[in-house]
């Protein structure tokens, strides 16, 4: 008796090819998800867990600090997101149609800060913008400028990290832009020209909307990395001065490492992921929807 | 054909992970930096002992076994030469030391990171006011039971009170290094206050007055053209590190800190006078620029420059920068030791006790050889010769060794000042973060000194009641 037909066979025999990966996907990344949400319920000792129901999301609404690293981390992702879009759409859009080799350059020379390791960006900034030994600081007292403080000024240091952020990733959208600009149809362009189209014309109504999956995609990802923004809060302010600069995932770390409160940090990883997975809904519509 | 091929597809699996299975058995003695009596030449009986591998970490502290003039002087080096003497004698199981350095400020992610996992190390090295939070958590074992009435004799009740939690020795102290200032005395001179320099052998203490007349001397009298850009004093206030010297200017017009509950009493006449101190400092420019945005590595750095006159140090730290000056890495220049002044003109003086702790890891011949191998490290008459690195907590050690260090007399002279700044309280780690954005506050003018201190309070014993609900100590 024939149990199985053709198809059922050769489904089962695709189920266990994408078998390994289903594993490893289940154990290493559904499942921690899971682990979080049931922690984030719980008070972890090292010698004992204690059901705690939703205190940990209590406290975690009465921390001021909390709500300073939710605004923190929308500041963030909506400064850095923006500027790397309207930057990288500005470099790529001038310099696609450009020589060859022209382009190539440009491309080298705004991934180079993307190669560089963030940590080593972060330690050179900060060398550059400490107050009592960078060099920033030495020339403007040397110009008799007195010191300057950027990242102890709660007004500026929230801007110093954005442009930080900003000039070390902002390779990788470029990169993409001008990878997709240029695979736009000629026939496109040599339409425009002929209609007399002025060349902001051109980017505003064929470059901009030709290249809008790509758009799509460097705003999702950049939201998802700025989320996750830990490297140039610890090694540039540690979160200050006064928390200033705190955001949800130094937040996190902060719990999680240095505090020993398990719990909480697990329901700051909770909310993050929520906030994300939301973030990420217009993405994964449109991704269906070209299905 | 295909039966076969999967029978040999299963063979191959069980024996890889035979192999596995086997490959994780020998790693601990395969580990370079372990010893075992095997590796050391013991003898053919030590072969049928049931074998115990023990994990030893620490955080950098000294170099070499005694000196770090010894050739291939490392950190780990002490440890590793009392391993191999400690598994040369021990005839209870075959026991083998694994030493690891960890860097520390990575010291509580490792550890909680394995703690979670249930797999600590079995003994931890390191300063005891870094690893009290540890022992509230149930982490650490008592070590009242090693302790003999002759360690008690040797070692200043002072030392015993800050490693007893409860009513249990929890830490086996093996040397200390208490904080102090360290001044530039070339600065001193060059403007003109020789009269407050202390001697080299010497902790100078200055009253509250004369320590304002050296500030303000620093400032007004110092050569721009010799020392340019120099500050009179090192503050700090970025993040925790080296927040003692913090807490000590609190603690300067004499408030007591905690109370006997454990519980912060800082908001009060004069404990807002101390944080008035500090603002007073910054604001009138006797300090580096942007304390709040600086560490006090910077500090460090700075005093080593010659851009600040007096900074913050302890003797490991006098130590290295004196070695640094030797070997060319810094200009030379006459550093010297002195007291955090108070306005009672007692110094405040307070100390980082450093020794050995032994975690639960569950598994009791593990926890017996660890606690052996404490025992035998803290006791042993030629091992606590090293304790020399920092300052000795053993009397017999500095009654030994004072003639090749004369400030060992000056430290022991000190110690009488000594307070124990943790309180002991639970949450201590967590306490350290809540101070420096209070002094940032502050620094930035965000809030007056009082409020800093009342918001401090009020957040620090907030800590401090969370943790003492999941403390083992006060359960």
């Amino acid at each position: 008796m024939k149990i199985l037909n053709h198809y059922q066979k050769e489904n089962i025999t695709g189920y266990l090819f994408v078998l390994p990966q289903l594993l490893v996907f289940g154990l290493f990344l559904v499942y921690p998800i899971f682990e979080g949400i049931r922690l984030s319920f719980y008070q972890i000792n090292y010698q004992s867990e204690k059901f705690v129901g939703f205190d940990n999301y209590v406290t975690l609404f009465n921390d001021p600090i909390f709500f300073k690293a939710i605004f923190n981390t929308v500041f963030f992702v909506v400064f850095i997101v923006l500027l790397t879009v309207l930057f990288a759409l500005f470099v790529a859009s001038s310099v696609f149609d450009k020589n060859a080799k022209y382009v190539t350059f440009i491309r080298g020379s705004y991934y180079i800060p993307v190669m560089v390791s963030m940590v080593v960006m972060s330690m050179v900034w900060s060398f550059l913008l400490n107050p009592a030994n960078g060099l920033i600081s030495y020339y403007t007292r040397e110009l008799g400028l007195g010191n300057i403080n950027l990242l102890g000024n709660p007004y500026t240091v929230m801007p110093v990290i954005v442009f930080v952020t900003f000039a070390t990733n902002v390779g990788q959208s470029i990169i993409l832009y001008i990878a997709a600009m240029i695979g736009v149809p000629k026939d496109l362009f040599e339409a425009a020209e002929v209609d007399g189209a002025s060349r902001f014309q051109v980017i505003m109504k064929i470059l901009i909307p030709s290249v809008k999956p790509i758009t799509l995609y460097i705003i999702i990802t950049n939201i998802i990395a700025v989320l996750k923004i830990f490297v140039v809060i610890q090694l540039l302010t540690g979160g200050g001065p006064n928390n200033a600069s705190v955001t949800l995932m130094y937040y996190l770390y902060n719990n999680a490492f240095k505090f020993n409160q398990l719990g909480i940090a697990s329901a700051v990883g909770v909310i993050m992921f929520i906030i994300t997975l939301i973030l990420s809904l217009p993405q994964l519509r449109s991704m269906l929807k070209d299905k | 054909m295909k039966k076969r091929f999967t029978l040999s597809l299963c063979l191959l699996l069980c024996m890889s992970l035979l192999f596995v299975a086997c490959s994780s058995n020998n790693n601990s003695s395969s580990n370079s930096s372990s010893t075992n009596s095997t590796s050391t030449g013991g003898n053919a009986a030590a072969e049928a002992k049931e074998k115990v591998a023990i994990e030893v970490w620490l955080t950098p502290q000294w170099k070499g076994v005694v000196s770090a003039d010894e050739e291939g002087a490392d950190y780990d080096s002490f440890f590793k030469y009392a391993a191999e003497k400690f598994v040369k004698q021990y005839d209870k199981y075959d026991a083998t030391v694994n030493v690891e350095i960890v860097a520390g400020d990575q010291r509580d992610q490792l550890l909680n990171v394995k703690l979670t996992g249930g797999t600590p190390p079995d003994i931890f090295f390191e300063s005891v006011f870094a690893m009290g939070d540890y022992v509230h958590r149930g982490a650490i074992v008592p070590l009242t039971d090693i302790v003999d009435d002759a360690a008690k004799a040797d070692i200043e009740s002072t030392y015993w009170d800050a490693v007893t939690f409860g009513k249990e020795i929890y830490f086996y102290p093996f040397q200390n290094n208490p904080g102090t200032f360290v001044y530039n005395a070339d600065m001193f001179k060059a403007a003109g206050l020789d009269q407050y320099i202390g001697d080299a052998s010497e902790i100078k203490t200055w009253t509250l007055d004369e320590f304002q007349v050296v500030l303000d001397g620093l400032k007004n009298n110092l050569p721009k053209d010799q020392y340019p850009n120099a500050s009179p004093m090192g503050l700090f206030a970025v993040n925790n590190q080296g927040d003692t010297w913090n807490l000590s200017y609190l603690r300067m017009f004499g408030n007591p800190f905690f109370d006997a509950d454990g519980n912060i009493v800082l908001n009060d006449e004069n404990g807002i006078k101390g944080a008035e101190w500090m603002k007073m400092l910054y604001d009138n420019g006797y300090t580096n620029p942007g304390a709040e945005s600086v560490s006090s590595n910077d500090v460090n750095a700075l005093f080593a420059n010659q851009q600040v006159a007096i900074s913050f140090t302890n003797p490991i730290l006098y130590s290295n920068t004196l070695a640094s000056m030797e070997s060319g890495n810094t200009a030379k220049f006459d550093a010297r030791i002195g007291n955090i002044p108070s306005a009672s003109g007692d110094p405040l003086s307070f100390t980082y006790i450093t020794g050995a702790a032994l975690f639960d890891t569950r598994d009791e011949k593990r926890m017996e050889v660890a606690k052996d191998f404490v025992k035998f490290f803290s006791t042993d008459e030629e091992l606590v010769l090293s304790s020399q690195n920092g300052i000795p907590v053993r009397s017999s050690v500095v009654e030994k060794v004072k003639d090749t260090n004369p400030l060992f007399t000056a430290y022991n002279e000190n110690s009488k000042y000594i307070f124990n700044f943790t309180g002991n309280v639970p949450g201590y780690s967590q306490l350290r973060e809540v101070l420096y954005p209070e002094l940032q506050a502050m620094y930035l003018g965000q809030k007056t000194p009082a409020e800093a201190v009342a918001s401090y309070q009020e957040k620090g014993n907030a800590v401090i009641q969370q943790n003492k609900a999941n403390s083992v100590i006060y359960q």
